[in-house]
């Protein structure tokens, strides 16, 4: 089930507590499945799926941060948000190319002479963001990032759906 | 960018329901922060800082979208389809969102096509570089952009005066208090 319908299936009247932990890990799971997909470069919508469900995981977490103890809460905060801020570089880029090569089409030929350089500079530090990007990816793999997260947000590594 | 606000007065052992009309309002009133700045089409921060609290009511409208689809009763005893008024206003949300996306687009597009106009020449020569004696494209591309930029400011600048005037963040907030 997509993210969207679990979270609205959640029922109202359930402490606020219960709830936050379910949306929080609903929402770092489809983070997460994103992560292969953007290693990998081949499609530029993994990046972005990965940096949407990472605001939207801060959001959560914003309005959630009182159900949490706030040191440990704040470590998880820290990490999502270094997510958020390394896919935005990337995608930043992502969209300006993409953006560019579409006008490139629609000029004369003289014209296009310069975006063409321009598009192959933002290429250049397309390349470069992407450095960053994987390298906190194998940091957090290396510290057992998610597993941590899970634990600390569901008490132990389990199907959130679970006594739903 | 700015950060969220803090949400205040959260009750976690509160059920869901009841902490929804904690959270949402002060979500709706950190967008409005903003307000007094927009109608300076020159004050990109401001704007921008607008669209990413407008993005963040959006999600947090998504978040509590459960507690606004059971239907309630009206004290008359008619049935309100809360889904209903709910998809209204988060579509509303959601636009604005949108309009605002694309003047920021045009306001990063802007600064990159101008910062890499004026780029010194040995630094466009390692990648591809602009041709020198014209900038052609590139001065084509910064006048297309500053209209779609205008035209979207503007189109913005009515939806939010269209809105103000029909009490939209009154009945927004009546809502989320309901």
């Amino acid at each position: 089930m997509a993210a969207e319908a679990r979270i609205a299936a959640i029922s109202p009247d359930k402490t606020l507590e219960t709830c936050a932990r379910q949306i929080i890990v609903i929402y770092f799971q489809q983070m997460m499945s994103y992560k292969d997909g953007a290693k990998e470069g081949r499609d530029i919508e993994f990046v972005h799926q990965m940096r949407v469900t990472s605001r939207r995981l801060r959001a959560a977490m914003d309005n959630f941060v009182d159900c949490f103890p706030e040191k440990a809460f704040n470590k998880y905060y820290k990490k999502v948000k270094s997510i958020t801020r390394t896919l935005g570089s990337v995608r930043d880029l992502d969209v300006l190319i993409a953006r560019f090569e579409k006008e490139f089409v629609t000029l004369t030929e003289a014209e296009q002479a310069d975006i063409r350089g321009l598009i192959e500079h933002l290429q250049q530090e397309h390349e470069n963001a992407r450095k960053p990007m994987l390298r906190l990816f194998e940091k957090l793999e290396e510290a057992d990032f998610e597993i941590e997260f899970l634990e600390f947000f569901v008490g132990r590594v389990c199907n959130p759906d679970e006594g739903r | 960018m700015a950060k969220a606000h803090k949400i205040n007065g959260v009750k976690p052992l509160c059920s869901y329901h009841e902490n929804a009309r904690i959270i949402l309002p002060q979500k709706v009133e950190e967008v409005y922060r903003w307000e007094p700045f927009i109608r300076d089409a020159a004050r990109r921060e401001e704007l921008h800082n607008m669209r990413i609290s407008i993005k963040r009511l959006r999600y947090t409208m998504e978040i509590f979208r459960g507690v606004y689809q059971h239907p309630k009763k009206r004290s008359k005893g008619a049935p309100v389809t809360g889904a209903k008024r709910f998809a209204q206003f988060l579509a509303v949300i959601v636009d604005l969102q949108e309009i605002l996306g694309d003047i920021h687009d045009c306001d990063v597009v802007l600064r990159v096509l101008t910062d890499y106009t004026h780029q010194p020449a040995s630094d466009t020569e390692v990648s591809g570089s602009i041709s020198a004696d014209g900038k052609d494209g590139l001065a084509k591309l910064i006048d297309q952009t500053k209209e779609t930029r205008k035209a979207s400011y503007e189109n913005f600048l009515e939806k939010w005066e269209q809105l103000s005037a029909s009490g939209f963040k009154r009945k927004l907030l009546s809502f989320f208090g309901t």
